[in-house]
Order: structure tokens, then C-alpha cells, then sequence
């Protein structure tokens, strides 16, 4: 599938600012389930920027200016090519070790209602597998309240957006689960091109099987990543992959605008 | 108390004096009866116009004292030096090493030789450094390895600092202390030169520039500033490279690359010596209330316009629960045999371990897992019912907090006190340069703990410092 | 050079000058408070040297009644402050040791020296004779010092910024000293040439240490007209303004040739070289002794600004 982004944010940087330094993690990488075809970020600075991969091997940018505007518009736009491939990503060149996932932090403490299930499951071969999806729809059951089931196609008509948790939070519910049984998982953030959805800079999660590689779950939706998700970067937690880093700033970055297409 | 004396470096058991101290020995017998008072009170005065101080946490800000100096030298054989200087080098390479791997592929985690939590869950552990290159593969350039010695031939190490190692200016001046009170001394013993240290850092840190720095590398010294309690080393150490020394607000990161600001317009900088810890060292990585710091430097550092010396993150290979590790690392990445020992150390989150710990406490020393300068820690022959107390209870609300081992008998060395020339305990730290070499400056900083039957060291409670004399042959 | 270093060189200069113009005006206000008693009271010579000082309002807001002990204290020991003697040999030693590097060893070692010498000193051990005694010291410290700079500093950018900062600090005082006689209780007409006048005249050249420099250049007894000449204009004077300001063109001269370019710096002292040059002491008093010394300070302190914006202070 091919997915037009378009994605502008606004930092503030406030007044009289000598100078204003960015790490801007906004550059999907070339993958089994992506290609990206085209791809730029426009912000003051940026001609100037210097580019390197992070520790968890995303494309990063320091991107600095001298005396700038309070305010500072960033905007990330091109074209990525997207395959289905049931979420199933396997090894990827230049990462860290899985096991560096299993690293525990503030943002991923494992809930007790979500792991106290699967304390004793099996954990390899093909029931890993098996135990991440029904890990991912615990993270969906605890965290929607246990009411509601889960629709399969992703978009629950009894609720508004507003009353549920952000996807951050399922992420990282899912992430800290699988960490406390022992399996490396991963934060994930990027576009999602929901049919009926508001477009979204959104977040999910991957975890590690020995055979498979790395596997996305999206426990917001409770599916695997389709080839609706495109990747943007991944780390720890939500920490380690906040698009727009800044000092001075004057709280983190806002969307201002956002528009995803996605067109076969 | 132990029931053997401690070991001393002058004197054999049966009183005669051991070859090394044999001219200094004769030296201080021709001394008159005030000689060596009247040296003392030369040398404070010397070093208390040369500022230098240091600082004690927990003081009155501000408050600077003196670390007491000794004018009597700790003096080491060539022989004895070199069987050293072979061990430490064999260590630092090591570690060089296993730092190269748990930020790579993590060869030793996997092989099962050190335990993977123990370092992936490691605060100390900075994932930020995955993948990333150094200049030349090496993470720790400055090194203070912690050394004590319990007989002729037998040193072990207490700690290997590779973080930001402090005294080394200490080691300088003691050793310009004692070239200008006892001249003479040096002319009848050859005693290897310490002073090319700040040469040699130098040579180091240019020989790890980054690869797109011009030929004659722009090095500075980064502090946190004069309220810093080794702000005397830093700009000395500046001076004596003939570095800028630079506080965090004199350098700015503009377009990936890492400048200072002069009164002409920016400059471009290229090898940091840092004496700013991880945490403080860039706000837009690391934590963002820091004011130290210079935002964007480790971005920089990643992008591979500047080097840090160290590098972020060496904290992990020298955490006090990886130190029992080092032997096996030395084997993994060396394929030999530690040639200095470590204290052998036991794990307080192992039952059986730990219930011998709480049985024989006084016998023992418990430190702080994150503790340094001799703070958190617990001597068991020298402590109160009440100290072992607390510490049992501390032991087992958090065993993970906490490593002990058995009390050595540090050896002794003649030392300069109120009532004439008596052993005090010292301890060694040697200091290491990496880069296109491992150099190892003969000598060293001896700290020597004052107080008659203490084995405390630290400046921070009640220690004193010593020049060190490396024989040559 | 760093701009922090060029500061810090500039300000350590500049207090290390001040504690010892601190001392010199603390010693007038001290001389009238004890021998000039038929013009007002002891306490109004204090307050009219502390006016003209600048600290007279703080130390109001901490004292009721202007002493001689008090004013002491609050001019020597006073943490509080900020022109107190004490305040400047911190602030110096501060200066001095984030940029130890840049300094010389000798000059190190004299502001480290002093400090540790003053710090020990118990304020309410300092009375009568030793306050004298005090006072002399300090002048000591500031000449130690300088002694320092001039024969072992390398005559580069750092030497300029120190010198600049030397010369403003004392053109300001200067400035202020000749002033004190504007607040000083002006003496009854008939007075004017009087034993008083004389004497308070006496006191801002003795604050000058020109009271007996005057004899050799004047031959004269001490007149108004000739005081102004002496601590203006004379370029003889090492502590007139005259003399000030051809140092400050001379070390701003030096930057320009070391970094190859004029600042707004150079603009800055070219405005203060312009309110004397060409200048008569008669057109001064025309214009009004006060107004002058006021406008004077005004612009000798936009130098300060000025080389901050021109070389990168921060």
C-alpha cells in the first residue's frame, strides 16, 4: 500500500532564545514491511543538521538555530510503500541485541491485573506466539476496563477517543507485561492509516521470539501491524522515541496538522 | 584486629630495612631533630598558596581545605612496578574491551560469562551508547585503578575507576613538593618522572580526535565550575596541557558540530575531557534540569563530530557488583589469566552468602553498591555494635545495595605524625591513559590514612596524600 | 581566548581596584568624621563619603545611625554588601579561579594570598589604630596585585581586558571622590577658602594620594581650580581621569591591533576621550563641576557594555 504523510508540528522555543537545539526522530526507515520513497523534514536548521543513527538504530537529527522564532514549525512529509506481513518483522541489521529490551523503566512498569495471568503459560516456540496475543488482548481488557470487548476491526463505536487511554499506554502496559515474562519487547511510534480513524502519530509495540524475530502488536487496535502502520522509530519506551526533543522548549511539540493517505 | 601485622613497605619482619627504602632510610637518620617538622610546614604553605583544596560534600559551601600531605615518599622497585604496570595494563584492555561488547553485540551476555541483568538492568548501563564507535574503540582513556598491597607480592584492586578518576593532581604536585624540599634525595635515588603526565594526556587525547578534526586537535577540559570539589584539578590539568578549561555555558553545539565561545566568534572544538558526570553532560539527552551541561554535545558525539573523554556510560565496568566479574572478563576477551587479584567479595543476595556476612560482620567491609569516598561504607573492626546494627538491617531490606568483603590488611608505609615517624595504611592509584597506547605513568597518588590503625584512606575522612617513587633500574 | 575569560579578567581587575578605592574613600569619610567637627557632625561627613561612595542607601536600610563603627564594618566586612571590601576580594578570588589558567602563578598568588589573610581577620578586632592599619593593607593588596600583572603577565588579549578593566574602575572612582565634595555640606559663603573648605579639599586629594604630589606640581596652596586641574586632567596624574582614559584608548588600541578589527568598544572609550579632550578646567566649572563628573561616569560606564557586546562576555 502506498501512504502519503504529512505531519507538522509546532514547538515553542519562547522568546529571545539564544539559541535552540532539536533531536528530531521523524525519518521512517526501509524495512521488510516498508519502503520509504520519498521523505523530507522541513524546519529552520535543518540544512545544517547532522544526521546518525541513535542506540536503538533510528535515523536521528541534531538540528540547531541561532536567535530563533518563539515558535518553530517542523513538518515531516513523503511517501512510504507498505507490505502485510502479519506484523512479523524478524532481524533487522544495525539493532542492538533483542536482549537490551528486556532493560525494565519508569514508563513500561508491568501491571500486576495484565501478568499475574501468565505467570506459569509457556513461553517458547510456538506458544511465545500464542502467549503475546493473549497478552495483547489482556492490555485490552485491563486497560479498556474490562467491559468491552475488543472489535476486531479496530474501531469501537461505544467509545470516543477521549475516554480512552492513549496508545502509549497500551504500548507500554503490553511492553511491560512481556518484559516481567521474560521477553524483550519494544516501543514503537508511526503513522497508523486507519480507514475511519482520525490520522494519527501513533505508538504500538514489538516483542521478540528466537524463531521469528521481532513481532509488532498493536494492543491499542488489538491486531498485528498491517500494512496500514508505517514504522517511524523504536526504543524503550515512549521516551526514547518522542519525535521532537528540544532545549529551550516550553512543553513538547504539538500537531498542528496531519493528514495520512493511503492509496493501493 | 588482625592477629599478624600488617605488611610494610620499609621494614622486614625482623626490623632491617627492605632494599628500596635502604637511601631513604639513611637520608632520614641524617635528618636533625627539626628537619622534618620544618619540611611539613613548608609544604602546607606551598600547597596553600597554590590553592590547592578541595571541597568536602556536606560542608559549609565553599569551605576549602587542605589534604594533608606527607613528606615522607612511598617507594616502589622497578621489579615490583613492572609486575604491576603489566597487570593494570591487562585490566584496562579488558575492560576497553567489554565495554566495546555490551554496546555492540553483547558476545559475553550471551556466552552466559557475566550475567545479563546484571548489566542490561544496570542504572549505570547507558542504553543511549548501543552501536556507537568511539575513536579508536576506546571508552575509558583515564583511568585511576585502586590498588592495595597485603604482602611483598601480593596487590589486589579495590576498584578500577573509569568514570572521571580525580587526584591525579595530587600525584603532580606532591611529586613538585618533594623536588623542592629534599633535592637531594633525588640526586641519590633515580626516581622515574611523573611530570609528563599532562604531556601525555595530551598526545592521548589528540590521538582519539575525531576522524574529520584537523591536524592539530582543538582539546578542552570541561568542569562544572569552581564550586566543583576537583575544580583545582581541572584547571590545572587545563593549564598544564595548555587546554581551554571550559564550563558548560563557553561551548555551544551549532549545525552538529561543537564550538566554544571566544572573544572572537566561535571555535571549533574537538576532543572533550569531561569532569562532568553522564547525567549532566547534555540536558536534550540526559537529564534536562541539568544546567552543566551543553545541550545537543551528545548528538554530537554520536553524529561523530567530537570525541568525549571518557565516553558515557563506562560507569557499567566499574559498578561494584561487575568488579567481581573482572577475572572472568579478562578471560573472556584476553584469553588469559588475571594477573592482580580481586578482593574476594560475596554476594549478600545469596542466602548462604549473606548469613555468613551478618555472622561475621566484624570482620568485614560492607560498601554501598553506587557508594565512592568512603561514604555508606562499614569497617567491621574498626565499627560499634550499634554501626553493625544498622548495617545488618540495611543489608536485608536491599542485599542487592550492597558487596562485602573480608578486611585486608593494608600494608604500611613510614609516615610523618605528631609524635615522629610511625606506619600508617596506605593505599595505590596509579593512573592509565588509553589511546593509540595503554600508558601508565610510574607512580602514582598514595593515600594514606592518618589515624593510627585506620584503614580508611579517603581525603574525605581524614586521609592523607603521599608522593610515590617508582625506582628506575 | 574565551569571552567568559576576557570577562573574568576584565572584572577581576575591576575589583581588585575598587576594594582598594573602597579603603580610600572610607578613609576620607573616616579623617573628616574625626577632625572636621565645627561643619556638621560626624555622622554627616560618613553619610556625604557613602553617597558619593554609592552605598549610602544600603547601608541605611541595615544601620539607624552612621557610626564610625558601623560604617566600617559595613564598608570593609559587610557580606551584604556588594562594593564592601570583603565583597570584592571574594568576588576577585571568585573571578580569579575560573580563569586560573589564564593568570600567572605571582598574580594567583597575591589575590589567593589576600583573601586568605582577610578572611581570617576578626572585624571586632579592628578598631582605632589597626582600622589605619587595615586600611593601608588593602592599598598594599591592590598595588601587590598590579606589581603582579605588569611584571609577569604575557602582554596579549588578557593583559588589554585587565588593564581596561583597571582604568575604568578607577576613572569611576576618581570621578566619585572629586564629586564627594558636591555632597559634603557646602561650606557658608563666607567660608569658601576658609580652614574648612581647605581642609575638605585636603581630605579628596589625600583620597587621591595626591596630597602631597599636589606641592610638587602646583607649588601652590590647595584651590579649587588647581584640585580639578590635578585629578581632570593632569596626564601626569596616575589616578586622574585624563590619565585613566589614555590608558583605557592605549589597551583598546592593542585589541584592535591583536584581533584586527574596531568595536563598539572603541566607540565607547572614544566618547569618554572626547568629554576631555580639549577641555579646560574653566569651562568645567562653567559647565558645573557635578554635572561634569556625573556625565563622565555615565559614559565611562557604557565601556563596560560596549567590549561585553564587542568580545563575546557572557
Amino acid at each position: 500500500m502506498k501512504i502519503a504523510i504529512r505531519h507538522q508540528l509546532s514547538l515553542a522555543v519562547g522568546v529571545g532564545a539564544a539559541r535552540a537545539v532539536q533531536h528530531v526522530l521523524l525519518t521512517p526507515l526501509s524495512g521488510p514491511t516498508q519502503t520509504v520513497r520519498e521523505w523530507s523534514i522541513d524546519m529552520p536548521g535543518m540544512e545544517g543538521a547532522a544526521s546518525f543513527l541513535d542506540g536503538f538504530g533510528n535515523r536521528a537529527r541534531l538540528v540547531t538555530q541561532v536567535k530563533p522564532d518563539a515558535e518553530l514549525l517542523v513538518t515531516a512529509s513523503g511517501v512510504v510503500e507498505t507490505t502485510d506481513r502479519n506484523g512479523v518483522l524478524g532481524r533487522l541489521p544495525g539493532e542492538p541485541p533483542p536482549a537490551l529490551f528486556r532493560r525494565p523503566t519508569a514508563l513500561t512498569k508491568p501491571i500486576g491485573a495484565i501478568t499475574s495471568k501468565f505467570r506459569s503459560t509457556p513461553r517458547d516456540g510456538q506458544s511465545r506466539i500464542a502467549l503475546l496475543h493473549a497478552l495483547m488482548a489482556r492490555v485490552g481488557e485491563v486497560l479498556d476496563g474490562g467491559e468491552q470487548s475488543q472489535s476486531q476491526d479496530g474501531a469501537s463505536q461505544s467509545q470516543t477517543q477521549a475516554e480512552r487511554p492513549p496508545s502509549a499506554d497500551f504500548a507500554h502496559a503490553f511492553i511491560g507485561a512481556a518484559r516481567a515474562l521474560d521477553i524483550p519487547a519494544r516501543f514503537v511510534s508511526g503513522y497508523v492509516a486507519d480507514a475511519d480513524d482520525t490520522p494519527a502519530y501513533d505508538s504500538w509495540a514489538e516483542a521478540w521470539d528466537d524463531g521469528l524475530g521481532w513481532i509488532a502488536f498493536d494492543p491499542t487496535r488489538g491486531v498485528c501491524p498491517t500494512d496500514r502502520h508505517v514504522r517511524v522509530a523504536t526504543g524503550l519506551d515512549a521516551l526514547s522515541t518522542v519525535p521532537v526533543r528540544s532545549i529551550p522548549a516550553i512543553g513538547s511539540a504539538q500537531v498542528l496538522a496531519m493528514r495520512i493517505e493511503a492509496a493501493q | 584486629m588482625s592477629v599478624t601485622p600488617p605488611f610494610d613497605e620499609m621494614h622486614n619482619a625482623d626490623g632491617s630495612i627492605r632494599d628500596p627504602y635502604l637511601i631513604l632510610d639513611e637520608w632520614l637518620k641524617e635528618q636533625p631533630p627539626q628537619a622534618l617538622s620544618l619540611m611539613r610546614s613548608d609544604a602546607e604553605s606551598l600547597f596553600r598558596r597554590l590553592g590547592i583544596t578541595f571541597a568536602v560534600y556536606g560542608s559549609n559551601e565553599g569551605t576549602e581545605k587542605l589534604i594533608p600531605f606527607d613528606i615522607i615518599p612511598r617507594i616502589i622497585s622497578a621489579k615490583e612496578w613492572r609486575r604491576l604496570s603489566k597487570g593494570i595494563e591487562q585490566r584496562v584492555r579488558a575492560l576497553n574491551a567489554f565495554l566495546h561488547d555490551i554496546y555492540h553485540r553483547q558476545e559475553i551476555l550471551k556466552a552466559g560469562r557475566v550475567p545479563e541483568r546484571l548489566i542490561l538492568n544496570n542504572s549505570a548501563f547507558c542504553p543511549e551508547m548501543m552501536g556507537l564507535d568511539p575513536a579508536r574503540g576506546v571508552y575509558s582513556h583515564i583511568i585511576g585503578v585502586d590498588i592495595v598491597r597485603v604482602g611483598p607480592d601480593d596487590f589486589y584492586v579495590l576498584e578500577d575507576n573509569l568514570r572521571t578518576p580525580s587526584g591525579v593532581s595530587y600525584m603532580l604536585e606532591n611529586r613538585e613538593a618533594m623536588l623542592q624540599l629534599a633535592p637531594e634525595l633525588f640526586q641519590r635515588l633515580k626516581v622515574a618522572p611523573v611530570e609528563t603526565y599532562p604531556e601525555t594526556l595530551r598526545r592521548t587525547m589528540e590521538s582519539v580526535a575525531p576522524a574529520n578534526a584537523p591536524g592539530s586537535p582543538n582539546l578542552v577540559v570541561l568542569t562544572p565550575g569552581i564550586h566543583n570539589s576537583a575544580y583545582f584539578e581541572h584547571s590545572f590539568l587545563a593549564d598544564q596541557m595548555g587546554a581551554e578549561l571550559c564550563e558548560g555555558q563557553d561551548l555551544f553545539v551549532e549545525n552538529g558540530k561543537v564550538y566554544m565561545r571566544t572573544t572572537t566568534g566561535p571555535e571549533r572544538v574537538d576532543v572533550i575531557y569531561r569532569r562532568i558526570d553522564d547525567d549532566f553532560l547534555d540536558p536534550l539527552t540526559f537529564r534536562p534540569d541539568s544546567m552543566l551541561g551543553v545541550p545537543g554535545l551528545f548528538d554530537a558525539y554520536r553524529a561523530g563530530n567530537v570525541t568525549l573523554v571518557n565516553a558515557p556510560g563506562t560507569g557499567i565496568a566499574d559498578d561494584k557488583a561487575v568488579y567481581t566479574y573482572v577475572p572472568q572478563i579478562i578471560e573472556f576477551y584476553l584469553g588469559e589469566k588475571a594477573l592482580l587479584k580481586n578482593v574476594p567479595t560475596y554476594n549478600c543476595t545469596n542466602d548462604e552468602e549473606r548469613a555468613y556476612v551478618l555472622e561475621h560482620l566484624e570482620e568485614l567491609v560492607v560498601k554501598e553498591v553506587h557508594g565512592s569516598g568512603g561514604y555508606g561504607m562499614l569497617v567491621g573492626p574498626a565499627s560499634t555494635r550499634q554501626m553493625r546494627e544498622e548495617f545488618r538491617k540495611k543489608i536485608l531490606a536491599r542485599p542487592d545495595n550492597y558487596i562485602v568483603q573480608p578486611t585486608l590488611a593494608l600494608s604500611t608505609c613510614p609516615t610523618f605524625v605528631d609524635r615522629g615517624i610511625a606506619p600508617r595504611h596506605v593505599d595505590l592509584r596509579p593512573y592509565v591513559l588509553v589511546g593509540d597506547d595503554v600508558r601508565i605513568t610510574p607512580g602514582g597518588l598514595t593515600r594514606v590514612a592518618l589515624k593510627k590503625g585506620s584503614l580508611v584512606v579517603n581525603s574525605s575522612q581524614g586521609g592523607g596524600t603521599k608522593d610515590t617513587w617508582v625506582l628506575e633500574d | 581566548m574565551l569571552g567568559r575569560t576576557a570577562q573574568n579578567l576584565f572584572w577581576l581587575s575591576r575589583y581588585i581596584e575598587r576594594a582598594e578605592n573602597m579603603a580610600r574613600m572610607f578613609e576620607v569619610g573616616y579623617r573628616m568624621s574625626l577632625t572636621s567637627r565645627r561643619e556638621g557632625s560626624a555622622s554627616e561627613h560618613l553619610i556625604s563619603m557613602m553617597q558619593a561612595a554609592e552605598v549610602e542607601e544600603g547601608f541605611s536600610r541595615k544601620h539607624k545611625q552612621a557610626d564610625v563603627n558601623a560604617v566600617a564594618h559595613y564598608m570593609i566586612f559587610d557580606e551584604e554588601n556588594p562594593s564592601s571590601v570583603r565583597s570584592c576580594l571574594l568576588a576577585a578570588r571568585t573571578n580569579a579561579r575560573s580563569v586560573r589558567t589564564a593568570l600567572t602563578i605571582e598574580m594567583w598568588e597575591s589575590i589567593n594570598a589576600a583573601w586568605l589573610e582577610f578572611a581570617e581577620i576578626r572585624p571586632r578586632d579592628v578598631t582605632g589604630a589597626r582600622l589605619q592599619e587595615l586600611l593601608g593593607w588593602i592599598k598594599q593588596v591592590s598595588h601587590t596585585y598590579r606589581g603582579a600583572l605588569l611584571s609577569t603577565f604575557l602582554r596579549d588579549a588578557g593583559y588589554a581586558f585587565s588593564q581596561i578593566g583597571n582604568f575604568v574602575e578607577r576613572a569611576d572612582n576618581t570621578a566619585r571622590i572629586l564629586d564627594m565634595k558636591y555632597y559634603v555640606l557646602l561650606p557658608r559663603a563666607t567660608l569658601v577658602g576658609g580652614d574648612v573648605d581647605i581642609q575638605q579639599w585636603t581630605m579628596i586629594l589625600r583620597a587621591a594620594s595626591a596630597h602631597r604630589s599636589y606641592r610638587h606640581v602646583y607649588h601652590d596652596r590647595y584651590k579649587a581650580w588647581n584640585i580639578a586641574d590635578y585629578l581632570i586632567l593632569r596626564p601626569e596624574m596616575p589616578r586622574s581621569l585624563g590619565f585613566c582614559v589614555s590608558w583605557i584608548n592605549r589597551t583598546i588600541d592593542m585589541l584592535e591591533e591583536i584581533y584586527g578589527a574596531r568595536t563598539a568598544g572603541h566607540d565607547a572609550a572614544d566618547a569618554v576621550t572626547e568629554l576631555l579632550e580639549g577641555t579646560t578646567v574653566d569651562r568645567i566649572f562653567e559647565y558645573g563641576l557635578h554635572e561634569f563628573l556625573t556625565e563622565f561616569i555615565n559614559r565611562n560606564n557604557r565601556m563596560t557594555d560596549a567590549l561585553a557586546e564587542s568580545y563575546n562576555f557572557y
